[in-house]
């Protein structure tokens, strides 16, 4: 497709925000101001898309939460941009009866029932505003897309389809068909936005079959219904592609292992160590360091920063192990510093002949170009030095936190374990050495092993518990994962992770020798080598379509067949090109990352497009803190 | 996207009709079919006329640029439509009406600031100013691209120009015309007139010495003194020349120039208001280090006359010390 999904999004949001009519081409436009009105779903849309600049320029001069106290300002149109829920469609008959507005434009980001419409219809009749309702539209905007090809459904509000949620043992059927409601309204509004309709395959037994089975029927219906279809305009020029993406629908319980992995790529690692949401980093920095004695904590501030995607340092390294990312910062910050010494010469080179008149003048022929070159790349430069002192203090904050937990030790022996080879040193030295990392780095390790290293006996896992008390882990997560392991049938998931396997370099690498800031030593060079998730091995299975045992039993839905049932025979032999995965129950950047770099791999012999979403992005402490709660509970 | 406007038109239809026939006398005010006018406060009425306006000019401008610009070849100097009076008459109207905006702009901030209203609604008006600045700004960009195309226009028109001598006369008049246009400084101005007019006179002065070569009884230049002038006029050409190729590249760095002056004016005016509050503290903190000044003398004089007092109270006391054991022993 031309576009992807983040961009279709932030071109409806761009649209809405133009009153729902088509943008003019002129070459400027008379700006019409607005004002925004969004709960906490639209906010978590729209932040990471537009930031507060782009508003303006597109004429929202006041963006104000649907559930704050507002004043009234009689005489400016107003955008809402809210879900469809009972308390803010009260909130919004009350705005009518208050008169905040001069005309109301409502956007409701998933459809309204009709119901809903008759309330909003008789509020507005009775407080006489009926004409000052413009537009009610329905945006299908569903959803979070946070880059290219990656989105999430929530991001506030996530409880209700966490993988807590799903998997609780006292979950009634009301409750489950409520959460499964919500995330196939999602799946739709995804679809709507692409314009396409998938062809699903998901694996029987859990949660993701019943997802599948409902997001089929709705877009079965929705087809059917030629009046108000939402692919009824499929027939755009230029967008006709020649195949359907697939929809690949996986629940979280195939793979826990890779959910509690510890990480060594750059955007994971931030998601896992530091506070990561939206696409923004918040980081303590300590101030004035110099002036603190030991006794007194360094004060600290947070600091927030925005990961974008104009970022193009970030684009390239965010799935990079961690010590390319800091050679990668060093190179940067050393070609900034040439290009700043250039501008500086410049100075002290003009300055010196500046004093010189008519005589000098033909000596000056290229330095006012120069000049000029200088004069208007500055921003240029500015902006790289803003991103680089960014990266530089994520990176140092990162490496701290590594430093200090040993993190580097953890990964190297989960990748050992899951892939089977021979550990460097026993877990249980890990588990008892109390520099290593905190209880629940600990934690995680024994379920990583407990999963996928070699099977051990009820009374060994019993001594593994008691150490593990004995350094303040919670163990009610290891309870659950021990009761889970006997109840899946899928003994077999160690064998999915083979492949991988780390090489370390020596621990005083060429880093130094570079004269690097970053100081690494202590810190293993790690060299990651490409292994396959479970999921991407899923993937790679289902678009090739290789017959693999574990893909041979998934089902399979196309909602354009005219027969409700297909059956399980898949229609088309050809190797798929584009698909979307995602996962009911939760997501990590690890299986993104893994995804992302399956598809680069294989774009030379045959280009894939793959993008990756989930009900919404858990890292490691997020899920190990479900697993407890599932685990007291049992 | 689905636009369920008519959806909603309809439900509010059928509230309507439902309401009429419980009996309900809801329809009040709403039975008007015309909409009801919207009533605009005063600020609202007062940004939009701003806004009409810049557009008005925007249109203006965008009206007159294919004239303005005269995309034509650079030889059909005949052909343009507009003569270079009604192009800098244009200039001098799009620059009042800019002026004016821009007046109108920073006294509608002035007023909105005084005014007392709700939070919210002062950062709307002023986030409102703010857009409709950024318009107007938007606008003279478009203003002053025009018009350094028609400046570069100018200037590569006399570049063509000059190699074709049988226009020399319309070449002095662009010369003329086209250094006056320019905001250049004044080290060009001079040597452009000066090669304005050391070029029309070697062509002038060609055409003489040309004269008696084919005149055989007016002899009064022998053949020497003619060869003799003519190598001078040769030497006079090639000085011309070359000079008319420093004057060239020159012309080309002072457009350069402008364009940095251009850039550095624009910085220093957003630089304006924070240069103001440092000259002020500044001022501030040099009254301040000057009081500083007095009050360390004050200091210095106390504690010197505080140690004239202890030294004196200590004789004092040893005095005494003295005259007790004498008078005790």
């Amino acid at each position: 497709m031309a576009s992807n999904l983040r961009e279709k999004q932030t071109a409806a949001l761009k649209r809405m925000l133009n009153f729902n009519a088509p943008q003019t081409k002129a070459n400027v436009a008379e700006p019409q101001w607005k004002i925004l009105v969004y709960d906490r779903f639209g906010q978590d849309i729209i932040s990471p898309l537009l930031t507060v600049k782009e508003l303006r320029d597109l004429g929202v001069t006041l963006h104000l939460n649907l559930h704050t106290d507002r004043d009234p300002i009689p005489d400016v149109p107003a955008i809402y941009f809210v879900l469809p829920t009972d308390d803010n469609i009260q909130r919004i008959c009350r705005d009518f009866q208050n008169g905040l507005y001069e005309s109301y434009y409502l956007n409701f980001i998933s459809a309204i029932s009709r119901q809903k419409l008759e309330d909003i219809a008789s509020a507005a009749v009775q407080s006489g505003t009926v004409q000052q309702v413009s537009k009610v539209v329905d945006q299908y905007l569903n959803f979070i897309s946070l880059e290219d090809d990656l989105f999430c459904l929530r991001h506030q509000d996530r409880e209700p389809i966490s993988y807590y949620a799903i998997n609780r043992g006292d979950v009634k059927d009301s409750e489950m068909e409520a959460t499964m409601d919500i995330i196939v309204d999602s799946l739709f509004s995804v679809f709507v936005t692409l314009g396409t309709v998938p062809i699903i395959r998901c694996p029987r037994g859990n949660a993701a079959e019943m997802v599948a089975e409902k997001l089929d029927k709705k877009l079965r219906e929705n087809l059917r219904d030629s009046r108000n279809s939402q692919f009824a305009s499929e027939a755009a020029p230029g967008q006709f592609s020649f195949q359907r993406p697939m929809l690949v629908l996986l629940d979280r319980n195939i793979d826990l292992a890779t959910m509690m992995h510890h990480t060594w790529t750059y955007q994971a690692l931030i998601h896992d160590v530091l506070d990561y949401r939206l696409n923004r980093v918040e980081i303590e920095e300590v101030l004035d360091e110099a002036a603190h004695s030991p006794s007194r904590k360094p004060r600290t501030k947070k600091k927030a920063y925005d990961m974008g995607h104009r970022d193009q340092f970030w684009l390239t390294q965010k799935g990079s192990p961690f010590p390319t990312v800091a050679e990668a910062v060093q190179e940067a910050l050393d070609a900034y510093r040439v290009e700043e010494d250039e501008v500086k010469k410049l100075k002290s080179a003009m300055g010196l002949e500046g004093t010189e008149d008519d005589a000098a003048i033909g000596m000056l022929s290229d330095t006012t170009a120069r000049l000029t070159s200088a004069v208007s790349s500055l921003p240029e430069l500015l902006e790289k030095k803003r991103l680089i002192d960014m990266h530089t203090n994520i990176a140092t904050a990162l490496l701290d936190h590594i430093k200090h937990r040993k993190l580097d030790n953890y990964f190297e022996m989960e990748e050992r374990m899951m892939s089977k080879s021979t550990l460097s040193q026993s877990l249980m030295d890990i588990i008892t050495d109390p520099e290593a990392g905190t209880p629940e780095d600990k934690a995680r390790l024994f379920i990583i092993a407990l999963i996928c290293g070699p099977p051990m006996s009820e009374a060994e896992i019993d001594q593994y518990c008691t150490t593990l008390q004995a350094s303040n882990c919670d163990l009610a997560a290891v309870q659950y994962v021990r009761r889970w392991k006997s109840y899946s049938k899928i003994t077999a998931t160690p064998s999915m992770y083979t492949g991988g396997g780390v090489s370390s370099t020596g621990m005083f690498s060429n880093l130094l020798s570079k004269g690097s800031s970053f100081v690494m030593e202590g810190v293993k060079n790690l060299v990651v080598k490409r292994h396959n998730l479970p999921t991407t091995r899923i993937i790679d299975a289902l678009m090739e379509q290789k017959s693999v045992q574990e893909v041979d039993d998934f089902r399979y839905f196309d909602p354009k067949l005219l027969r409700a049932e297909s059956g399980n025979v898949p229609r088309s032999r050809a190797p798929f090109q584009e698909a979307f995965v995602f996962v009911v129950g939760g997501g990590n950047y690890i299986e993104y990352q893994n995804l992302m770099d399956y598809a680069r791999s294989r774009a030379p012999v045959s280009p894939k497009k793959i993008v990756y979403g989930c009900s919404d992005l858990v890292n490691a402490t997020q899920f190990l803190r479900q697993l407890s709660q599932l685990g007291t509970e049992m | 996207m689905a636009d369920v406007t008519n959806a909603f038109k309809a439900t509010v239809k059928a509230v309507k009709s439902r309401l009429k026939s419980q009996g309900n006398a809801a329809g009040d005010s709403v039975t008007n079919i015309l909409p009801t006018a919207k009533h605009r406060g005063e600020f609202e009425t007062k940004a939009r006329e701003v806004t009409k306006s810049i557009t008005k000019l925007r249109d203006f401008l965008l009206q007159h640029r294919k004239d303005y610009v005269n995309a034509g070849s650079l030889l059909s100097g005949h052909l343009s439509s507009m003569s270079d009076a009604e192009r800098d008459q244009l200039d001098n109207d799009a620059q009042n009406i800019i002026k004016t905006c821009r007046e109108t702009i920073h006294r509608f901030r002035q007023e909105a600031q005084k005014q007392k209203v709700h939070p919210q609604v002062k950062e709307h008006r002023a986030i409102v100013i703010f857009v409709i600045d950024a318009y107007l700004k938007a606008v003279c960009r478009i203003y002053s691209e025009q018009k350094a195309v028609r400046v570069k226009r100018v200037v590569d028109k006399k570049k063509i120009s000059r190699l074709e001598p049988d226009k020399k006369r319309s070449h002095v008049a662009r010369l003329q015309t086209g250094h006056k246009a320019e905001e250049a400084a004044g080290v060009a101005k001079k040597d452009t007139r000066a090669t304005g007019e050391k070029a029309s006179r070697p062509q002038t002065v060609d055409l003489p010495p040309e004269k008696p070569s084919y005149e055989d009884t007016d002899t009064d230049i022998s053949p020497e003194e003619a060869q003799m002038f003519e190598q001078e006029n040769k030497a006079l050409y090639d000085e011309m020349n070359s000079m008319v190729e420093d004057v060239r590249q020159i012309e080309g760095k002072v457009v350069e120039i402008a364009q940095l002056q251009e850039i550095f004016t624009e910085k220093v005016l957003e630089q304006d208001k924070q240069i103001d509050m440092i000259s002020t503290t500044v001022v501030g903190a040099s009254i301040n280090v000057k009081d500083a000044n007095e009050e360390i003398r004050e200091a210095i004089k106390k504690k010197a006359e505080f140690r004239v007092w202890i030294l004196f109270f200590l004789v004092v006391c040893s005095f005494s010390l003295l005259f007790l054991d004498w008078y005790n022993g």
